[in-house]
């Protein structure tokens, strides 16, 4: 399935299929803001990665305080994996290599990420009894130490985000993705 | 208005007057690709079949190339964590390191926690003291004659801590307070090093500053 390959309708091909018209005709698959999408998320996720890449241990005991993972194995591999995985994403993105596969790997982190900081907001708010927005504490992403209703909010942003990038139907400005093959 | 069908995946939408077979002089004349509302109720059929295998096409696509970059993660991660500095072995934590009950029993390998009165008859006693804090705050205050290893840099300072321990030697571990773990840690990663009396303060340096014991700068 390579563009422009030799059939009779080649011309056809590149025209008919054009992302910015678009086979939906939205915003949605609107090439230049799918690039800029995925340099935001890249930015973010990178920066987020640096921050954790060689320190397993101090991860490992942010992760700890929200009581899901005890110490022991599966929280280092977590603390060992999670860094890079998060790196290999924001590479992905910025390339164009795996973008669809990588997109949903941080589909998935997000949605993990959102669920335990909601659990231990919940926690947090019954231990202390405080209220909801004012749960302040350091999640561990590397950013430092914010309000919980904020890294909910930029989580859940951050989901949509790739959301909107797994719906597209095609990528331009992509290496690894060429008209219609995918 | 036509639907026309190249390949399994590549319907489009011809003028009516597009011979049937003349797909070769398709090209110029196919207008754009064909959607769902353009197709008659048979075509509909196999419109719908193939795209629902394109689909699927693309949603197995999309999960081998997330299954790579997983697997891509953990090879990476784990080669960088065996050469890095402070790269951790997650399979040999927290070995089974016994933790001696009995403040009385001064015989048992293992790590003991103690309070700030027998701290300090443990320091008197000339055991070493470990400060497993960051050197910011090593360098705001620390126990008088303590050591930094700072636990989450342990790497970097093992080096020059270690020549200074011997075996059999007390060691006293403390951290910043009673909720900070990493005094335990460090003494779970000493014990497993081989070090056998190995004293957690767990009153930390918050306590031994509010009891008004000297500090060191």
């Amino acid at each position: 399935m390579t563009p422009g390959h030799d059939t009779p309708l080649g011309a056809v091909q590149r025209e008919g299929h054009q992302p910015g018209s678009g086979s939906s005709g939205n915003w949605l698959s609107n090439p230049h803001l799918l690039l800029i999408v995925r340099l935001v998320l890249a930015v973010i996720f990178i920066y987020a990665a640096f921050q954790k890449i060689g320190k397993p241990l101090a991860f490992a005991d942010e992760m700890k305080t929200y009581g899901i993972l005890d110490m022991g194995p599966p929280l280092y591999i977590m603390a060992i994996v999670l860094p890079w995985l998060e790196l290999i994403c924001g590479v992905a993105l910025v390339s164009g290599i795996f973008l669809r596969g990588s997109v949903l790997v941080l589909v998935v982190l997000n949605v993990v990420f959102i669920t335990a900081v909601s659990i231990r907001t919940a926690d947090l708010i019954k231990a202390e009894s405080i209220s909801f927005f004012d749960v302040y504490y350091d999640c561990g992403c590397g950013f430092g130490a914010t309000y919980a209703w904020k890294k909910l909010l930029e989580n859940t942003v951050f989901l949509i985000l790739c959301v909107v990038l797994l719906l597209a139907p095609s990528y331009r400005f992509a290496l690894g993705y060429s008209r219609r093959s995918e | 208005m036509r639907i026309v069908n190249l390949r399994f995946d590549l319907w489009y939408v011809a003028p009516e007057d597009l011979p049937r077979g003349r797909i070769a002089e398709a090209g110029k004349r196919i207008t754009r690709p064909a959607k769902s509302k353009d197709c008659g109720s048979w075509q509909l059929l196999f419109f719908s079949v193939d795209y629902i295998l394109f689909s699927m096409n693309r949603l197995r696509n999309t999960l081998l190339q997330a299954m790579v970059i997983v697997v891509a993660a953990f090879v990476v991660g784990f080669a960088y964590n065996s050469f890095s500095v402070n790269g951790i072995n997650p399979f040999k934590r927290i070995a089974d390191v016994p933790i001696v009950e009995d403040p009385g029993n001064e015989v048992t390998e293992g790590i003991r926690f103690v309070d700030l009165e027998k701290t300090l008859e443990i320091i008197e006693r000339g055991a070493v003291v470990i400060d497993s804090r960051v050197a910011e705050e090593y360098d705001h205050g620390h126990i008088p004659g303590a050591v930094l290893l700072d636990y989450y840099d342990m790497g970097n300072y093992l080096d020059e801590v270690l020549p200074i321990l011997s075996p059999d030697q007390e060691i006293l571990v403390y951290c910043y307070s009673p909720t900070c773990d990493d005094a335990e840690l460090l003494a779970r990663e000493l014990f497993t090093l081989g070090f056998t009396r190995i004293l957690v303060f767990k009153g930390g340096y918050e306590e031994w500053v509010e009891s008004g014991q000297p500090v060191e700068r």
